[in-house]
């Protein structure tokens, strides 16, 4: 094979979507014919949409990218040729747009090297703490206007403040790495691509609030992340760094069961002491009584990876990027229907446009809402695109900030289909202490379920918003006051949709089963007979009708059809057998 | 530390630190509900029933675990505040599968406490059985025998097989120790009470009267009392030796009848109500119902020959070739009536099926074995007198769609008429009040009183058939009992006034599965139901003697064994059921799945019953921080929440001497199983 002798250094991504893409398998081929070039795992850029991503150095410094790259020995020929094949540039939207600082080394350096990390001005940001005092480290993180990055939004400067007023013989702090939303992989991605400057957030946290027990609290569906930060840990161990103030810090992995409350933080404590993950009233707050009784500060995963920079740099700098009450840039998981799902970092008060179209590449005459915050967010639709996207902004909206998933909901899209879906999620995942939560959003999913099923009735609205608003104020944690939100916001911007559900039994974007009939178009049919082939329960018959009373909807003929002659219609615009 | 001043509902309170507010609410005497709370406990914080709203912010919180800040408001008692608990509650009574009462005891016009006296049946204790029969039903010899038994219809047992043959205890009971037991009587009260009518809705009146401390005068137009019980129902179904006995009772709690008396003739509902505290008109329904047909007049009406062969002491004349039209009760009576009077031929036209027909099943089986001949789909035209005989003109019908009674309309098949010979023609139709022109009626005849406290005006109320149209001895007696105590209310001040009940079902029996049945006791008996002891039908055939026997002590109480003690064992003490009535919370208001969780009934004396768990916690809590054995925990999460043990094991026999948990639980999720 040609390799060509430009070629310095090549670097893949390896990180948990790169896997997924086939990374694993084009390393491995890459390195059966690379001879001697130094080949390095990195973490994650962002472009998930790109994966598998080569990055090769060459001689004269430059980089070349290569995305999708094949698991094939061709696919590997062409890279290591520097053929011009899949050659990967960073979309014009997305480079002026995005602002990369927490992120500014996945990607680019090796997760578990310690010393690449350091060689980019890793630790720095720990030296320099220590070498001020706690108050100064606090002041400096309260001057950032950092909030919470895990959806609360809380100053951390001012919980850090709390945390370092108490006097306790044991202090403890908690990384949240319980990334639970689905479709959020924000904190996974740090933890996979650049696991020290996490561990140093927590350091500085230590440091500057007096914790000498360290825990990161991460799910046990992040192997690649927990891998990365045990590594992490015993390089951190054996330069002695977790060594402060003369007082040694235990940092201890938890993994997480996979219950999405323990995202909440006392029911996080609970899991950690070796409880059923069930929230409890506050106060008193962890920072008062937490793990074991003794001051506990609960930091998110982003929020922690942002403190390295800000004490390098300086909390002004890091208050000049973002808006008044939102400082700093955010990552956001991007998702749904649009071209460039992936990983992003923007400065705060960027609108939801910029973000949606811009970067994520969606197009604006197919976009009919983004839901922000996870399951427990909200829909906010595409008229209010020129929101900024701040913790104040988009609370106005009836959604949340969240943690930063993002998720973007095509005009093909159902939103009564939609918030159901959510609610699927959010009523399984209650706890099942208290009672609007369990067995209310549990109601709220069989009236849901109902109307997508064409059974509802007018009156079911009414239920839903009486029942959601009751939810929200009669809940003790996070998840049971969000839980309403896609069902109150959806109802709020999208009433028309759920109005003719119930009303007129049409579902207008004929999504849901009960409310569509599918129909083959005679006239541009080509007879190749896949559909009829290819249907599970034998509706399509030899003379290429779809009959609806079999037709279980499927839709693996619409899929199948070559000539797209096969879609959705109105309920009553199918055929029946025994009528028309 | 300094106290906490806040606000409470508008007054000005303090807190110790670390108080909550629910702490402070309950030395302030304001009485907040809460399920999960408990003192022995560290707080579970999960039922919300106890919300309270800080009124600045806005907030609802649980005011078993908020403690207050200075300078707070808190609202513990608007209608928002009470709308929040009660769907706090109704959400909960949406999951919360159990029966509050037990079916058969719903099911009873009475509510007689059914399964109670059973179970003192099954227990042996006949007496302690009749004196919980007598707290609603005082004529259990007669209902014992006659009655069309709606316990049995919802029996719960019919999901296996045939239900407990409840009416059974009622009537071995009675036959035991009617003449013995004397219930307790309080003094009585100076004022009087007149009831006109001596039938089951008045002989109820004048009974719980007596109970309730005062006296009472019944009239009745007839020469001796009973009513219908006398002159209606047949000396085979209800032998009036029987009835004798169980008026001679009345006599002696000093109740006292004055016959022959008949409103309108020579009782005026003026001077009555002049001369008594109250006046109960319980006339029932006297007047017969028409066939409207050409030469009905030929026809004797049921009810009237009935009374006249009751009169004559079940005796009378071979009546010949018998034809009785209509398919009721009254029908069946004169039908077999007829057959014990010699008749060579009785036949029963109706116009629907037997599956139409109202009378009871059983009557109808009764009378087929007695020769009794059934033309179905049949009805009179006309009636005309040839040889000394009548014809009846009789046409077939056809069934059709459904009518307002919900049974199919029959048609008239043209051409189809045809004619059939008799001696005697009965009409038996239906019955009708015949009221007083000083009675205010319906435009049915039935006097029209108001429905929630059958009050008709000034002191005057009224029940039994005249009410609601003939009915059941077991409904007049409930009707009886409902106007008793309304007087009892009317002429003492106090309140009998029903407080709202609620119950929670598992559900009617025809839509249970025999998965669905939960078994408090291990042995519940899965033999077949006690077999009726007839008399032989020879004997039924041609004599008026009972037709059946009062079956033993040995096979009631192996018949009790049957019975599933469908109740809750919490339904004296359970916290839900008492705030959900406090706050008026539905179990129907909102509805939806509900987790088919199981129970155990493995340990030999405790039983779990997952499925009325309100995942409280409680019984975790209190078997890990008081009795330091950590058996209970909580399993899985969102809906299908549960309490369960290690491993689905059964709860150690030493939880035999503990039950600590049972006696915190809320509800009855966790009980003895002894009931």
């Amino acid at each position: 094979m040609m390799v060509s002798d430009k070629i310095k250094k090549i670097k893949v991504g390896t990180a948990s979507c790169g896997i997924a893409a086939g990374a694993d398998e084009v390393l491995e081929l890459l390195r059966q014919y690379v001879g001697d070039i130094t080949i390095e795992e990195v973490g994650c850029v962002g472009h998930c949409y790109a994966e598998p991503l080569v990055d090769v150095e060459t001689v004269d410094g430059t980089v070349i990218s290569f995305q999708h790259v094949p698991s094939t020995v061709a696919g590997v020929e062409n890279v290591l040729g520097l053929g011009d094949r899949g050659r990967f540039t960073i979309p014009a939207g997305r480079r002026n747009k995005e602002l990369h600082k927490v992120i500014g080394l996945a990607g680019k350096i090796c997760p578990t090297s310690f010393e690449q990390y350091v060689e980019n001005g890793g630790y720095d940001g720990l030296k320099k703490a220590l070498s001020m005092i706690p108050q100064a480290v606090i002041d400096e993180v309260r001057k950032s206007g950092l909030r919470g990055r895990g959806g609360g939004g809380f100053p951390t400067g001012t919980k850090w403040g709390f945390m370092a007023a108490k006097q306790a013989e044991q202090k403890v702090l908690i990384c949240n790495a319980d990334e639970g939303d689905p479709g959020a992989f924000m904190d996974r991605s740090l933890m996979e691509s650049v696991p020290h400057q996490l561990l140093e957030g927590m350091l500085i946290g230590a440091y500057a609030t007096g914790a000498t027990k360290l825990f990161i609290y991460c799910r046990a569906e992040y192997p690649l992340a927990i891998k990365h930060l045990s590594i992490a840990i015993d390089q951190i161990y054996e330069k002695r760094l977790n060594v402060i103030a003369g007082l040694e810090l235990e940092i201890v992995i938890k993994e997480g069961a996979g219950a999405f409350v323990c995202g909440e933080e006392t029911a996080l404590i609970h899991s950690l002491e070796g409880k059923r993950g069930t929230p409890r009233f506050r106060p008193p707050f962890p920072t008062d009584s937490g793990w074991q009784d003794y001051p506990t500060m609960i930091n998110n995963v982003e929020t922690l990876a942002n403190i390295p920079l800000i004490v390098r740099e300086g909390g002004e700098m890091f208050a000049s990027v973002g808006t008044e009450g939102s400082k700093g840039t955010k990552l956001f998981a991007l998702a749904g229907d649009l071209r460039c799902p992936g990983l992003v970092e923007v400065p705060m008060g960027i609108t939801l446009a910029e973000i949606v179209f811009d970067i994520g590449g969606a197009n604006p005459a197919e976009v009919k809402a983004v839901q922000t915050g996870g399951p427990s967010g909200g829909c906010i639709p595409v008229d209010k695109f020129d929101t900024p996207v701040d913790y104040d902004s988009l609370k106005s909206l009836g959604a949340i900030m969240g943690s930063g998933g993002m998720i973007v909901i095509g005009k093909q899209r159902c939103m009564v289909e939609t918030a159901r879906y959510f609610l699927d999620f959010t009523h399984r995942e209650s706890c099942g202490k208290c009672t609007f939560c369990r067995v209310g959003t549990k109601r709220m999913f069989e009236t849901l379920e109902r109307i997508t099923a064409g059974e509802g009735v007018p009156e079911d609205l009414d239920f839903l918003e009486e029942m959601g608003n009751k939810v929200r104020s009669g809940s003790l944690c996070g998840l049971g006051q969000t839980a309403p939100n896609p069902v109150l916001v959806t109802l709020r911007y999208f009433r028309s949709e759920y109005e003719s559900h119930v009303r007129e039994k049409q579902c207008g974007a004929l999504v849901c089963n009960a409310l569509t009939d599918v129909l083959l178009d005679q006239e541009k049919c080509i007879k190749c007979k896949l559909c009829i082939k290819n249907c599970p329960v034998n509706a399509v018959s030899e003379d290429f009708v779809i009959d609806n009373t079999l037709c279980v909807r499927c839709d693996t003929c619409i899929e199948i059809c070559p000539k797209k002659t096969i879609y959705r219609v109105k309920k009553g615009e199918g055929y029946y057998r025994g009528q028309n | 530390m300094d106290k906490i001043n806040f606000i409470l509902d508008g007054k000005a309170v303090s807190a110790q630190p670390g108080q909550t507010i629910l702490d402070v609410a309950k030395n302030s005497d304001i009485s907040i509900p809460t399920l999960c709370h408990n003192q022995k406990i560290s707080r579970t914080t999960s039922c919300f029933v106890c919300v309270v709203k800080d009124v600045k912010s806005g907030r609802f919180l649980p005011s078993c675990s908020a403690c207050p800040v200075p300078g707070q408001e808190i609202d513990s008692s608007s209608d928002e505040v009470k709308n929040m608990r009660r769907t706090a509650l109704e959400l909960l009574l949406s999951e919360h599968t159990g029966d509050c009462e037990a079916p058969c005891t719903i099911a009873c016009p009475a509510h007689a406490r059914v399964e109670e006296y059973v179970r003192a049946g099954r227990k042996g204790d006949f007496l302690e059985c009749l004196k919980i029969v007598k707290e609603r039903i005082p004529l259990p010899m007669s209902i014992g025998r006659v009655c069309p038994r709606f316990c049995e219809k919802d029996c719960r047992k019919n999901v296996t097989g045939e239900p407990v043959a409840i009416n059974d205890f009622k009537r071995l009971a009675a036959d035991l120790y009617y003449e013995t037991y004397l219930e307790e009587l309080p003094p009585l009260i100076d004022k009087q009470v007149a009831i006109v009518g001596a039938g089951p809705a008045g002989l109820a009146t004048a009974y719980f009267l007596r109970r309730n401390g005062i006296a009472s005068v019944v009239y009745d137009q007839m020469p001796q009392p009973g009513g219908m019980l006398r002159y209606g129902i047949p000396e085979y179904r209800l032998p009036k030796a029987i009835l004798d006995k169980e008026l001679a009772h009345f006599n002696k709690i000093g109740i006292k009848f004055e016959c022959s008396r008949k409103l309108g003739a020579d009782l005026s509902l003026k001077e009555l109500k002049q001369k008594f505290g109250a006046v109960a008109v319980t006339i029932g329904c006297w007047q017969p119902g028409s066939m409207r047909c050409e030469g009905e007049e030929l026809a004797v009406q049921g009810i009237e020959w009935l009374e006249k062969i009751a009169l004559n002491n079940w005796q009378g004349e071979n009546p010949g070739r018998v034809i009785v039209v209509g398919g009721g009760n009254t029908a069946m009576d004169c039908l077999r009536t007829a057959i014990r009077l010699g008749s060579p031929d009785v036949n029963c036209f109706y116009r629907r099926t037997e599956a139409e027909m109202p009378a009871e099943g059983i009557e109808i089986q009764e009378a087929h074995e007695e020769g009794v001949k059934f033309n179905l789909l049949t009805a009179p035209v006309g009636l005309r007198r040839e040889n000394g005989h009548i014809v009846m003109t009789c046409q077939k019908m056809e069934l059709g769609e459904p009518d307002a009674s919900g049974r199919r309309r029959p048609n008239p098949v043209p051409g189809s008429e045809y004619d059939v010979e008799a001696d005697l023609v009965i009409a038996a139709i239906g019955q009708k009040t015949r009221a007083t022109a000083d009675l205010r009626a319906t435009k049915w005849g039935d006097i029209d009183v108001d429905q929630e406290t059958y009050h008709l005006e000034d002191n005057v109320f009224a029940a039994g058939d005249c009410v609601t149209g003939a009915a059941t001895v077991v409904e007049g007696v409930a009707g009886g009992r409902k106007i008793a105590l309304g007087i009892v209310d009317f002429l003492t001040g106090s309140k009998h006034q029903q407080e709202k009940v609620i119950n929670v079902s598992r559900g009617h029996w025809s839509s249970l599965v025999p998965d669905d049945l939960v078994y408090l006791r291990n042995d519940v008996s899965h033999e077949s139901r006690v077999k009726m002891d007839f008399i032989p039908l020879a004997e039924r055939c041609s004599t008026f003697s009972e037709v059946t026997h009062t079956l033993s002590e040995e096979f009631m109480r192996k018949e009790g064994e049957r019975c599933l003690e469908c109740s809750c064992t919490a339904k004296a003490d359970c916290k839900l059921k008492s705030i959900s009535e406090e706050y008026g919370a539905s179990p129907e208001a909102i509805v939806g799945e509900k987790v088919k969780s199981g129970y155990d009934n493995r340990h030999p004396t405790i039983i779990r019953d997952r499925m009325k768990c309100i995942k409280c916690g409680i019984c975790v809590k209190i078997c890990k921080e008081v009795i330091n054995r950590n058996l209970l925990s909580q399993k899985q999460r969102g809906f299908v929440t549960s309490v369960g043990t290690a491993f689905g094991e059964p709860l150690p026999d030493s939880c035999r001497e503990c039950g600590a948990c049972i006696e915190e639980c809320p509800v009855g999720a966790l009980d003895w199983k002894i009931k």
